[in-house]
């Protein structure tokens, strides 16, 4: 049976929205999972609660603060605004080529082709003019990236709303903590110009207390990929980039708990993802391969070789603790920022990159190494070398360079791709 | 006094021996935000670090990858090959690709023992209060690890000098860029370009002689009559005169650009504010417009290449992206309509470090000068 690509077909010609197009789709997922598999409907929840919050908005009278990069979302949900984060709507059309190529296309007008496929993916969606809704406040900040840094500031200028900007200091030490502190300070005078409306700390509190659930659950989700063998599949690793967007709302630190329940019961049961057993663990030394996440189940059924973690980094986020300290507060904020995802590791000095790593090879114990380079991703291509000699030197594991997009599905095939991992496992992993 | 040299493009590392000779450090400097003035008055003699005549970076494709800017790769190439006979290097985070050029020499460095001095400091995106605030505490570090250095304690007498001096060098550069907008100019675009990279290892002192004895005889020189088009260039780091040559080689004459090894760094003297001298130094690198890695003066730095090329009659712009800069490739996305609504028309054009597609630049470059040049 030909697939039904009406939903597609309707993005492409233009006659459907991004945020429709999410929300559609996510919808007849969960119709299919609710006859064939009711018991992983929960994988789905967070997807379905995004996206339908995202284009409901202003239907439900609230006002939509885009933003990309480490911003603190904590803060504009506690002005009762629906934060959209960018890096969600590339990641959801990644694995759709065809749709991806369209946004990314439109964006290849204005900036080079070898900028990040995540921000020519959003940019090409607001050249196209196809959200389908409007922002209302565009925040941005000035990592993670080179293509991020000219991207965001000439979205702000393109979507023409009020905008703010965070300057992320490069190295992270006490003074770059306080200088962040300093603009969160900034941002929240923006945020009550914006909305007219005072920050209410008791709202603000809600949304630390659930921030804080969604972080613990994540550190004790990262924490059961310790166990051997490890007790979640690779895959589960990408849901972690929702919290982003999402870490401050109870649905994220649902989602957790069930995965978390989940992991616990596969270690009771002694169960791996990998059919036939694990037999390697792999540490993934960059972004997740968004275009194709189905790499990771491969190698799990091929090679019984299961992720165990990534260097897109989420392990264990910053948790607040003294929620009547407005100052130690904003300091938590700050190190969130400085160690986001994508932040922490790769838009700093490469120690940070390096610090990063070791802890995955140290806590994780992963006997196979592979870089799988988003090109997109210059940056960290240029600490590559220091960071899989130190894995070489410290941990005698070789590492696998492989040059793909994380985005843009078009610039290798799945099996150029798992040729490529294949004959890695085959010629020097099972040697 | 022969001025010649300062028509030589290449890195010699003859001045930098010579100090270097009298027992005093130099350090390479990295992008646009490191103030030399500090350097200076510190008696360490700041040498900006460039790529020249970097055909091929084997070692800097080793360590970055080919994903990286070539022109990044190639000044590690030069770093790791010891082309740059210097006591280390100072930074500040200009764009990722200089930022993990630094990292990668700090790394071999450390990793070989060698024991050279490696100093980054945080150079803000935007340009308000706290931002200066940030960035004077991120000098006044510099300052202290340069004092232990050199062994030199700086006083702002000392600064103020060093400003002084430099403020000399940023007046001449003034007046030799005066000399573009003559209408028969009696200096091309490729050795306007060689002049500027000259500031870059030589001593301030060396290369404002250098320029006084150029501008003496400017006069003598012979005015440029047979070009077609004035044109201005704008884009990535750009070191190489020979670039702009094989432009001008097809009837095209630079009389202006926007580059950040050319005319951007000498385009405003520094004012000091007595009571504040090392704010007044913080103030000028952080607000000056050299490029569009900062966040909140884009705009500012699109009117002034508009109003640039205005200002010196330009007929066209050549607008060069190094391939992986992504802050100056993606700028085009606000510059371009800006010049076009100035009827200022854009040749665009990609290229690497190395000239290596000199015979397709040319066949581009007498093409968009054909089509702009006007009729007398």
């Amino acid at each position: 049976m030909a697939k039904d690509t009406r939903l597609e077909d309707a993005v492409m010609s233009g006659e459907l929205s991004v945020f429709d197009f999410c929300c559609e789709k996510v919808e007849g997922q969960m119709e299919r999972m609710k006859e064939k598999n009711p018991d992983l409907l929960w994988t789905l929840q967070i997807q379905y609660d995004m996206w339908h919050q995202v284009r409901d908005a202003h239907a439900n009278g609230k006002k939509l603060v885009f933003f990309g990069g480490p911003v603190p979302v904590d803060i504009i949900v506690a002005f009762d605004c629906v934060p959209v984060y960018l890096d969600t709507v590339p990641i959801r059309l990644s694995p759709n080529p065809v749709l991806t190529g369209k946004f990314i296309d439109a964006a290849e007008k204005y900036v080079p082709p070898t900028t990040c496929g995540l921000c020519k993916t959003y940019l090409g969606t607001l050249v196209e003019d196809q959200y389908g809704v409007e922002a209302d406040a565009f925040v941005y900040s000035s990592v993670p990236c080179d293509s991020s840094r000219v991207v965001y500031p000439n979205m702000a200028r393109m979507m023409n709303v009020p905008s703010f900007g965070f300057d992320q200091p490069f190295r992270r030490d006490e003074r770059g903590l306080e200088y962040l502190v300093d603009q969160t300070e900034q941002f929240v005078a923006f945020m009550e110009e914006f909305t007219g409306h005072k920050l209410d700390w008791d709202v603000m509190k809600e949304t630390m207390k659930n921030a804080n659930r969604t972080y613990e659950l994540q550190g004790k989700c990262a924490d059961l990929r310790k166990h051997k063998p490890c007790p979640l599949p690779g895959r589960m690793l990408v849901m972690n980039g929702t919290s982003n967007a999402m870490s401050c709302y109870p649905e994220m630190g649902n989602l957790l708990e069930k995965e978390l329940e989940t992991g616990e019961m596969m270690i009771e049961l002694g169960i791996s993802p990998c059919p036939d057993g694990e037999k390697h663990r792999v540490a993934l030394l960059q972004n997740m391969l968004w275009s194709f996440s189905g790499a990771m189940d491969w190698m799990e059924r091929e090679y019984g070789a299961i992720t165990v973690m990534d260097a897109f980094g989420y392990q264990h986020g910053e948790i607040y603790e003294h929620m009547d300290d407005r100052h130690d507060c904003f300091r938590t904020i700050a190190r969130k920022m400085e160690n986001s995802p994508m932040i922490h590791g790769a838009a700093g000095p490469t120690e940070n990159y390096i610090y990063l790593v070791d802890k995955i090879f140290t806590e994780y114990e992963p006997d196979v190494s592979i870089f799988l380079g988003h090109i997109g991703c210059k940056h960290t291509w240029a600490s590559a070398k220091i960071i899989t000699d130190m894995i070489q030197d410290k941990y005698g594991i070789p590492s696998l360079y492989l040059d793909v997009d994380g985005i843009d599905g078009r610039y290798k095939t799945h099996d150029e791709i798992t040729g490529a991992l294949g004959q890695y496992f085959d010629t020097v992993v099972n040697k | 006094m022969d001025y010649q040299k300062l028509f030589e493009p290449e890195v010699t590392g003859e001045a930098i021996k010579a100090w270097r000779g009298q027992g005093k450090k130099a350090l390479g400097f990295i992008c646009c935000h490191v103030p030399v003035e500090i350097l200076h008055a510190l008696e360490i003699m700041p040498v900006r670090l460039r790529a020249t005549g970097c055909a091929e970076s084997p070692d800097g494709d080793a360590w970055m990858s080919t994903f990286s800017c070539s022109y990044a790769r190639g000044m590690l190439q030069y770093w790791l090959s010891g082309k740059y006979a210097l006591d280390g290097i100072v930074t500040s985070d200009g764009c990722m690709m200089s930022a993990r050029c630094f990292d990668n020499a700090k790394h071999v460095d450390e990793k070989n023992n060698i024991g050279k001095f490696f100093f980054q400091i945080g150079a803000p995106r935007k340009t308000g209060s706290l931002e200066l605030r940030y960035y004077i505490n991120e000098l006044k570090d510099l300052i202290e690890k340069l004092e232990e250095l050199s062994g030199n304690k700086l006083t702002d007498e000392k600064l103020k000098a060093s400003i002084a001096k430099y403020n000399e060098a940023r007046e001449l550069m003034r007046q030799v860029l005066e000399l573009r907008k003559a209408e028969n100019p009696v200096i091309s675009g490729e050795d306007a370009l060689a002049i500027a990279l000259k500031s870059c290892d030589y001593t301030v002192e060396e290369f404002i002689a250098l320029l006084k004895a150029f501008l003496a005889d400017a006069k003598n020189r012979v005015p440029i009559t047979d070009k077609r088009a004035r044109l201005m260039i704008v884009g990535s780091a750009l070191d190489n005169p020979g670039y702009l040559k094989v432009i001008e080689d097809k009837g095209g004459l630079f009389v202006a650009d926007a580059l950040c090894y050319g005319s951007r760094p000498f385009n405003h003297v520094m004012d000091v504010d007595e009571k504040d001298v090392l704010g007044s130094v913080a103030k000028y690198y952080l607000t000056r417009i050299v490029c569009p890695r900062m966040m909140d003066n884009r705009e500012e730095l699109q009117k002034w290449v508009t109003e640039t090329a205005k200002e010196y009659r330009v007929d066209g712009v050549v607008y060069e992206k190094m391939q992986y800069c992504e802050c100056w490739g993606g700028e085009s996305m606000f510059l371009e309509p800006m010049l076009k609504d100035a009827g200022i028309p854009i040749l665009t054009v990609e290229r690497e470090e190395h000239l290596a597609n000199a015979g397709q630049l040319a066949i581009r470059a007498e093409a968009f000068i054909e089509m702009i040049e006007k009729e007398d």
